[in-house]
């Protein structure tokens, strides 16, 4: 496709390997530019590509390294690749095949909120991308692109990669800076934000792959002409990992802006079995969903904003009509309960109460008020909980009770009723009430 | 690093304008306007806010979220809401959270009625719930230790207990386990959670879930008083306030005192309580007859003394320990002094009068605060968490919270070398050579020599010298020595060159900054200042002849000089140095009268008259905390039928000798007592008061300090002098001879060290709770003199000199010394004071 950037050599044999990315113009005139840019500059770059946070809450880029505080303290810079929202798989190719993207993007990111010391942490779930990177950070410390003095500029970094054990919640980045540390994977209080005090209480400046391996294609065709690319507010291409549903599901790079109709009809082929679609997550298991009515929304920030929900992390997962709205409910409840660190109290509660309710729904045990307790226990937990993963379940939670109600309380009747016939099946057989 | 300085601002809470400190939290600020906030795991005593239970949260006009109170600092022109129905319901809606999962059990739960959750479930919650599902359910209740039983079921995961042991106490025991709905606290490694300062979490736990094996179901919030008052079981002087039902105390809280305690208690001040109820307490008068100690009546008891005093033509001594309030070793040193006309009186101080005053000087001392706000510390040879063990937990917040550098200097490996920037070992009992080594690192004196006789490495003592020099950065730092009176021990040899150091860090007149000592008696400090010594009177006076200090009188009464003994709870046996020369002066003395609360093997082998002495949750009286300040001991349950206060026995015996001092009531003890201390002047129990009161803050008091010619008048003109670095005036202190770390080891001896554990007291012996963690000897040595001897980790060994031997187990450090093996001193059986040192052997055990 023409607009690929991220997406260009993807497929290149080879690309993976030092020599092949070089070949391909890695590590060469862009970073050279970047190093003797002064570090300004280059932070203003980003901010005029308007390149916004690609690993979910969608924050200015360069704004944020803006925020990084001058001086001689230790900085540093992570590159959050645990990625493990559901339906979220495009930063694992960039990192199956591309890692040197990253380090170079990571470089540059190092050089312009002045860290000298940097991380990638990713997911333990991806030993193979780890052990490419491994590779990848040997050649480069070999070739000199790491460590000192970095193509010779007056410029040094230290970069480790460090393997995650498999928690959602270390993807949130104060959960994260506490699982680098060696801590207990727990989101921390914010304020102090981690440009303030991240890492080791020093400034830290956290991306997700995706948007630090954007950087140097930015500064390779500058801010300026990156901007031009999507729409208002949401520069630039994105990928998007669709899956669910469709016909070809998969990573997709395209030009932000474009309708979401174009691509599941378009790219991803439509519907399995040519089935309606029911429903919708546009960013990701955390975004509240959306329906076949919103189709011809434009998948950008703002216009899915306005529809109430997110683009998150670009991951589009497709249900279609054959599939029950509760059973995708208690799934993604289920998830969540498993994935709460437990230490704030809405979200530790909240979640379990959750999946309880619906797990009655679902054993025929629950009635229509259980629906309403359950619409106000998302309630409960929205905007009340210490970090975003509460929000996360009740989000999308309370989005389908509100679009779906019809379905769950016929849902709710059958399952009693279903219930009540294999109770009654069950005396007539004698299997309850006989003492065995 | 200085105290914060505060700020007041001016913001709206609930629709009125209200003051408050600047970057208060704002459940803090929300006070000053009365209105509570309420929350569970808010406890600014653990350090920064982690807004985990969001129950405070409140609604703050410009941001659009509803904000924890407990995390957001108040500023200038804010305007908060806690009274709206958003609020409310959030805050609802967290209760009803909260108790989803809480077995609504209250009336079988031990925390009931004095439970915040029920508080704040009444105060904010829905009243209703409308949760029908199973609740989670755990094994319950379990031990989480000996002392401490745990209901993960009641838990609300609230993080104080895991943060207190993660971030306080920092002995990393405490976690938590699992994630989500399933998270449940426990150890790391699933051993019982048993530490100096376990017990702390029970007061910290917002609910019934940690609660006292001990005083479990022993009673309910409305069956009990709380009397407050002051433990006595060491130095530290933690503030209490005893639980008493019945006129029986069945806990101990922490009685929160900035300035003293931080709100703190270790775990013998908080279970060592039982020992005053125990089966084992003295309770009545007794009498030796035909070698027994027989019960008898009090006339029995004082006759027997009256006869023996007045036999004695003078031939007495006066013992103190550390127990004794000031009034108690006011009234034994007039009894023993004026009465009899002895001079030999005692509290085990270890220096003489000039000494005591030259380090004693008002301008000279810091403050227990001033640990957690100074630039750098030095504890020199003391152990806290064994000594005085709450200020271990003022050391590591200093360190955490507010940086300050911590450097120990010590024989034996100290538990807060972790938490140092730096730490020097020198060898056991070479204090005066490497103090000396440390002040000529100031003084461009030489250090190498010294150095090396104290078993230093030269290299870091200039290392610690430049480390106090510079902390404060371009400007001088602020320094506190916190030493142990063991330090001492050499006399002038180390007051000389501490005070020369004290010096040359400008730590004369400078608040903030100073020393201060930690004695090893828990009144030590009141009982100098009220004349318990046997070369001044009350305070610190100069008489006419000095007499015996303690070792002195045990010579004295073994030679036949001296025949009757006064021992004011203490027992020589375990609590002096040197346990053989008080076995011979025991078995010399005709009369030994003591006040004892337990039939300790002095009382019970040599005593011929024991009165029985009140216990601490009895007693009234003022002590002095180390750092100077006065505190009052006040009466929370009355005396057993057979117990009469110390200072009416020795009232009673004063006048029966024909002195009438009119003591009628403690009070005047403590009027006579202050009048006659000139730096006491002014002072009454009234000023006293609750929390205390540092004697030397006033400048008339801190004036009337004994003034003194000779040394201690050069020594102050050099530390009030300051010079940073310069050659001083005043003549070097000659090089202590001692033994170098490394002749122990060429003839295969050890030298010998000796500490008190913290679980080392009859207190704790006494305590059916606490008897689980009282010591039994064993020998710390390094793994290499343990290869050398062939001995492994887990042995049974000898320890011997002169021919004198302990039994004990040998424990390997690897952070241990060569040439140095540490035992325990103050326990009953194989104490470290049989032995004579310096050097010890160590063999194999034969087995018996």
């Amino acid at each position: 496709m023409s607009s690929a950037i991220l997406f260009k050599d993807i497929d290149e044999p080879g690309l993976g390997t030092l020599a092949v990315y070089q070949r391909r113009g890695g590590y060469g005139d862009v970073l050279r530019k970047g190093l003797s840019m002064p570090r300004e500059a280059l932070v203003n770059e980003l901010v005029e590509s308007g390149l916004r946070g690609r690993g979910g809450a969608g924050f200015s880029m360069g704004k944020k390294a803006s925020f990084m505080p001058k001086g001689g303290m230790d900085k540093y810079l992570v590159c959050n690749a645990d990625e493990s929202e559901p339906g979220t798989f495009k930063d694992r190719e960039l990192m199956t095949k591309s890692p040197h993207m990253l380090i170079e993007g990571m470089i540059l990111a190092a050089y312009a909120a002045g860290a000298t010391k940097s991380f990638i942490y990713i997911r333990g779930e991806y030993a193979q991308q780890a052990d490419i990177l491994d590779a990848a950070v040997a050649e480069a410390y070999a070739d000199g692109l790491l460590g000192e003095n970095i193509l010779g500029f007056d410029f040094s970094l230290e970069l480790v990669v460090h393997r995650g054990a498999g928690a959602y919640i270390c993807g949130e980045e104060t959960g994260l800076l506490d699982s680098l540390e060696g801590k207990r994977g727990n989101p921390r209080l914010k304020p102090p934000f981690p440009a303030n005090q991240g890492l080791y209480q020093g400034p830290t400046l956290i991306n997700n792959v995706e948007t630090l391996m954007t950087i140097p294609h930015i500064l390779g065709m500058g801010a300026a002409k990156y901007a031009e690319i999507g729409v208002e507010n949401s520069t630039g291409t994105k990928l998007i990992s669709v899956s669910g549903h469709v016909k070809r599901p998969g990573n997709y790079e395209i030009e932000l802006g474009m309708s979401a109709r174009e691509i599941i009809y378009g790219l991803c082929g439509g519907i399995e079995g040519d089935h309606e679609v029911k429903l919708w997550f546009p960013g990701g298991s955390s975004s509240p969903v959306l329906t076949s009515d919103d189709l011809d929304l434009g998948y950008d920030f703002d216009s899915l904003a306005k529809a109430g929900s997110m683009l998150g992390s670009g991951a589009i997962i497709v249900v279609d009509d054959q599939t029950s709205v509760v059973e995708v409910c208690l799934k993604l409840a289920k998830f969540y309960r498993h994935e709460s660190c437990g230490k704030c109290t809405p979200c530790r509660e909240g979640t379990q109460w959750t999946v309880k309710m619906l797990e009655r729904m679902k054993s025929g045990t629950a009635t229509p008020m259980d629906l309403d307790i359950m619409a106000s226990v998302q309630e409960q937990i929205t905007g009340h909980c210490l970090c975003v993963l509460g929000d996360a379940m009740a989000m999308p939670v309370g989005s389908m009770i509100a679009k779906f109600r019809p379905e769950f309380e016929e849902y709710i009747e059958a399952a009693r009723e279903r219930a009540e016939r294999e109770l009654v099946a069950s005396l007539d057989a004698g299997l309850v009430g006989s003492a065995t | 690093m200085p105290r914060p300085e505060r700020k007041l601002i001016t913001f709206s809470i609930d629709g009125r304008e209200v003051e408050a400190p600047a970057n208060m939290m704002l459940v803090d600020a929300a006070k000053f306007g009365d209105v509570e906030i309420p929350v569970f795991c808010y406890e600014p005593k653990l350090g920064a806010p982690v807004g985990a239970c969001r129950m405070c949260l409140v609604d703050i006009e410009g941001i659009p979220k509803l904000q924890t109170g407990c995390s957001t600092p108040v500023k200038d022109g804010m305007v908060v809401h806690t009274q709206t129905r958003r609020v409310k319901d959030a805050q609802q809606s967290v209760v009803e959270f909260l108790l989803i999962n809480h077995p609504l059990d209250c009336p079988v739960c031990d925390k009931g009625g004095e439970c915040p959750l029920q508080d704040v479930s009444f105060g904010w919650g829905g009243g209703m719930t409308r949760f029908v599902e199973p609740k989670r359910h755990f094994k319950k209740p379990l031990e989480l230790s000996p002392l401490i039983a745990i209901d993960r079921e009641r838990c609300i995961l609230c993080y104080r207990c895991v943060r207190f042991s993660q971030e306080l106490s920092e002995d990393y025991q405490l976690v938590l386990h699992e994630r989500s709905a399933a998270t449940f606290v426990g150890t790391f490694d699933g051993h019982p959670y048993v530490a100096p300062f376990s017990g702390n979490i029970l007061e910290l736990c917002p609910v019934g879930a940690l609660t006292s094996m001990p005083y479990r179901f022993r009673a309910r919030p409305w069956d009990i008083e709380n009397a407050g008052s002051v433990c006595t079981l060491c130095p530290a002087q933690c503030n209490v306030a005893f639980t008493v039902r019945d006129d029986r105390v069945l806990r101990v809280l922490a009685r929160e005192n900035e300035e003293v305690d931080d709100g703190w208690l270790c775990d013998k001040g908080r279970f060592a309580y039982q020992s005053i109820h125990a089966e084992e307490r003295v309770v009545a008068p007794m009498v030796r007859e035909d070698g027994v100690l027989r019960e008898v009546t009090w006339e029995r008891a004082l006759e027997a003394a009256k006869a023996a005093l007045g036999g004695a033509q003078g031939r007495i001594a006066g013992l103190a320990g550390g127990e004794t309030t000031n009034e108690e070793g006011f009234l034994l040193q007039r009894l023993v002094r004026d009465v009899h006309g002895s001079p030999h009186v005692d509290s085990g101080a270890g220096l003489d009068r000039s000494g005591l005053l030259a380090l004693g000087d008002p301008g000279l001392q810091a403050t227990v605060a001033d640990l957690e706000f100074a630039h750098t510390v030095l504890v020199l040879g003391t152990e806290p968490v064994d000594d005085a063990p709450i200020l271990d937990l003022r050391l590591r917040k200093g360190v955490r919270r507010n940086r300050v550098k911590l450097a120990v200097a010590t024989s034996r490996p100290s538990s807060l070398d972790p938490n140092a920037t730096l730490a020097v070992r020198y060898a056991p009992g070479a204090e005066a050579a490497f103090v000396t080594a440390l002040s000529a690192a100031f003084y461009g004196g030489a250090v190498d020599e010294p150095a090396q006789a104290a078993g230093a490495d030269a290299g870091a003592v200039h290392e610690l010298a430049t480390l106090l020099r510079t902390s404060g950065g371009d400007q001088p730092g602020d320094v506190v020595v916190l030493y142990g009176q063991r330090v001492l021990a050499e006399g002038e040899a180390v007051t000389a060159p501490l005070l020369k150091l004290a010096g040359a860090l400008g730590l004369s007149g400078r608040p903030g900054a100073g020393l201060l000592g930690v004695p090893t008696a828990t009144n030590g400090r009141g009982l100098r200042e009220a004349g318990v010594l046997p070369d001044a009177g009350p305070g610190l006076t100069a008489v006419p002849s000095a007499g015996h200090g303690a070792t002195g009188i045990a010579e004295a009464t073994a030679a036949g000089e001296l025949s009757v003994l006064y021992l004011l709870h203490t027992d020589p046996l375990r609590d002096e140095p040197q346990r053989a020369v008080w076995e011979r002066a025991l078995e010399a003395a005709t009369h030994v009268i003591a006040h004892a609360g337990f039939l300790t093997e002095t009382i019970r082998e040599h005593a011929t008259v024991v009165f029985p002495a009140e216990s601490y949750a009895e007693k009234e009286g003022t002590l002095v905390h180390p750092d100077g300040r006065l505190q009052r001991l006040r009466p929370a349950i009355g005396r057993p039928a057979g117990v009469r206060a110390a200072w009416q026995v020795l009232d009673e015996l004063a006048r029966s000798a024909g002195a009438e001092h009119g003591v009628h009531t403690v009070h005047s003890a403590t009027q006579q007592l202050f009048a006659a201390v000139a730096f006491y002047a002014g002072l009454s129990v009234d000023a006293i008061g609750a929390k205390g009161v540092r004697w030397w803050e006033d400048d008339a008091r801190a004036a009337a300090w004994p003034q003194e010619s000779g040394l201690r008048a050069a020594i102050s003109d050099l530390v009030a002098k300051t010079p940073l670095s310069r050659t001083p005036d005043y003549e070097e202190a000659p090089t202590p001879s001692g033994l170098g770390a490394a002749d122990g080891a060429t003839n295969g001896a050890l030298r010998l060290g000796t500490y008190q554990s913290i679980w080392a007291a009859a207190e704790v012996e006494a305590s059916p709770a606490l008897k689980f963690l009282h010591p039994h000897q064993r020998v710390e040595l390094s793994p290499a003199d343990a290869a050398r001897l062939g001995i492994e980790h887990g042995e049974h060994v000898t320890v011997g000199s002169a021919g004198a031997t302990v039994e004990a187990v040998a424990h390997l450090r690897n952070e241990s010394p060569a040439g140095s093996a540490f035992l325990q001193s103050g326990i009953p059986e194989d104490a470290a004071n049989v032995l004579q040192g310096p050097l010890v052997e160590i063999r194999k055990a034969t087995p018996k």
